[in-house]
């Protein structure tokens, strides 16, 4: 959907940003003022911001650390919060932004994951997830297996949205029932520890829609499926499908127009059939 | 994992499941009979006495059916419901979205329905039937108003204050949107309805089912507002004494309002 340009009759605006200086640090804020030029993303804001280093009131600060890699979003790594809402920022266009009455860009990292420095937020809690739900095809071996079985052309155009899934966070961000987890390194503690009481942290806590969806993905792929009651299990472990609230955020939220709360009640009434027949089977 | 989990973490899909399906059964089908049973009370005393003394004719049994089946289920649907409250960040303003201002809704209609259902447990039913505690302080409090064998008239009179029925006319509407709006969510737990199709259908069908129940809860005020206590009062005690006679109810002078009580007492 393309709107109409901004119709500009200014020369610069605001944008004020929260920042924070590392892990753990108070955050603060700081204004910009950036000169106008069309056609601008949020990034290419950034990028002025960066080169100028210095705030709305003349004071040298340091450059606002953010992160990007596609610059067509498709990567997920420039998320987010932009004006209130979870966003790519590549794919924020200021002349939309600055549509309405305020002339001002808001700009925050995404509240549910830890901050690195300023913009830039550790995703790692979503690739712990797709861990913890055996997100993947399983193929250990080295030997050739020939050609794997055939997808049907309906069941082509169930997992190939799924399949676009960029890890962005914007689902988990928007979510209610997903909440921060920041687990504090100790003085002098090991990266080798540190990851390991992350992930301990991590590893009760809510894996959150995408997740959900991606298992699902990966259990309707003939490979994948070999696996299927495996993940089930998993997806209703400690801080699985279970912890969803139904307030369906998510599907509102995710950039790619994933059907996650599909995903979800798939999820659940596959968990139901897992259990039943786990209690009451043979298997 | 390496980390030693809490129960409530090893346990937590079949504690978040018993706690979906205890919305509905039996916490739910509960609460529609209730309020259709409470309905009856608009085709007069008597349709409104008869299901009563249904009801009571378990006779000691009553005490371990509502506890068995309502208050406990109750308790366990609700604890666990502020737990879950709580482990949640509700977000509207951010990200008001329909789905979303029903989440938040599910919540505070959930609050609002324990209050409700604890106050009006207290005021009619009074938990504890003991002579010693109905004088001591239910009675000088307005507790424990409601009498099985003087339903319609002890019902009525405890719902005359217009404040009251107000109060009630809240707490019943917002179990009502919680009941029907869990019902829709619950269909998304364990997977009922899957596509977006179905989920907005389903949507519909809860939002119908709720309409439905909530003129028939909202019917049973308007009936008790309408009773002539006096009239109601006269009209049980006649029952009450024909089903003695007829062997159809159990003698239970408890079970009957203190003016009638003492009398029956004496026979
Ligand atoms: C007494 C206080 C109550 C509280 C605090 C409470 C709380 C909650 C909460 C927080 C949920 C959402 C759970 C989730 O989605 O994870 C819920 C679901 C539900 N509640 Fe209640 N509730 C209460 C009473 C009731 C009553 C009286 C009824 C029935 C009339 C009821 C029926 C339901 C149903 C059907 C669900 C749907 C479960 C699902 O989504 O799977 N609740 N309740
Ligand atoms: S499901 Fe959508 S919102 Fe969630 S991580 Fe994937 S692309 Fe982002
Ligand atoms: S539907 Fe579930 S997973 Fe999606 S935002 Fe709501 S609570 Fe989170
Ligand atoms: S930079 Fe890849 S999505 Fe924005």
């Amino acid at each position: 959907m393309i709107k109409d340009a901004y119709d500009q009759t200014i020369s610069s605006f605001t944008v004020r940003i929260e920042r924070q200086d590392g892990p753990g640090s108070p955050s603060y804020w700081e204004t910009f003022d950036v000169t106008y030029e069309s056609d601008m993303n949020v990034i290419s804001v950034l990028q002025r911001i960066a080169a100028m280093s210095e705030t709305a009131t003349g004071e040298k600060t340091t450059p606002v650390a953010w992160s990007c890699g596609c610059l067509e979003e498709v990567c997920g790594s420039c998320t987010m919060v932009i004006n209130g809402k979870v966003r790519q920022s590549c794919s924020a266009l200021v002349d939309n932004l600055l549509d309405g009455t305020d002339q001002e860009l808001v700009l925050q990292p995404m509240s549910k994951f830890p901050v690195v420095r300023d913009l830039v937020v550790d995703r790692q809690r979503i690739f712990r997830s797709l861990q913890r739900v055996e997100a993947w095809v399983p193929v250990d071996t080295y030997y050739d297996m020939g050609p794997g079985p055939k997808v049907s052309r309906a069941q082509q155009e169930i997992n190939y949205p799924l399949s676009e899934c960029m890890s962005c966070g914007c689902c988990m961000e928007a979510c209610p029932q997903y909440t921060k987890v920041e687990v504090v390194r100790a003085d002098g503690e090991s990266d080798a520890d540190y990851d390991k009481r992350v992930n301990e942290a991590y590893d009760t806590q809510f894996i959150g829609p995408q997740a959900i969806s991606q298992a699902m993905l990966f259990n309707s792929h003939p490979t994948g499926a070999q696996i299927a009651e495996e993940r089930l299990e998993l997806l209703s472990g400690p801080g699985g499908v279970q912890v969803c609230g139904n307030a369906q955020n998510c599907v509102t939220v995710c950039p790619k127009e994933i059907p996650l709360t599909t995903s979800i009640a798939r999820a659940g009434r596959a968990v139901t059939v897992h259990k039943f027949k786990k209690w009451f089977g043979k298997s | 994992m390496t980390q030693e989990m809490s129960f409530f973490e090893r346990h937590e899909f079949m504690i978040r499941r018993l706690h979906s399906l205890s919305g509905l059964i039996p916490v739910g089908a509960f609460m529609v009979v209730h309020l259709m049973a409470n309905a009856s009370i608009n085709n007069g005393t008597e349709s409104y006495q008869k299901i009563v003394y249904q009801i009571h004719s378990l006779g000691p049994a009553v005490l371990v059916v509502e506890w068995l089946f309502i208050f406990l289920p109750i308790i366990f649907h609700a604890l666990l419901g502020f737990v879950f409250i709580f482990q949640g960040r509700s977000n509207v303003s951010k990200y008001p979205y329909q789905a979303n201002y029903r989440y938040v809704a599910q919540r505070v209609t959930g609050m609002i329905a324990f209050f409700f259902i604890l106050w009006h447990v207290l005021q009619m039913n009074g938990v504890i039937h003991a002579d010693w505690f109905r004088e001591t302080i239910a009675d000088p409090i307005g507790l424990a108003q409601f009498r099985p064998y003087n339903a319609a008239s002890t019902a009525a009179k405890a719902l005359q204050n217009p404040i009251v029925s107000g109060l009630y006319a809240i707490g019943i509407l917002a179990c009502v949107f919680h009941f029907a709006n869990g019902l829709w969510t619950m269909g998304i737990t364990w997977g009922v309805w899957v596509s977006p199709k179905a989920q907005k259908m389903a949507s519909h069908i809860c939002l119908g089912v709720g309409a439905i129940i909530a003129v028939i809860g909202l019917s049973a005020l308007v009936g008790f507002y309408k009773v002539d206590i006096d009239k109601a009062e006269a009209r049980e005690l006649e029952m009450y004494e024909q089903g003695i006679k007829s062997g159809t109810i159990l003698a239970d002078p408890h079970k009957l309002i203190d003016s009638q009580r003492a009398d029956q007492e004496n026979h």
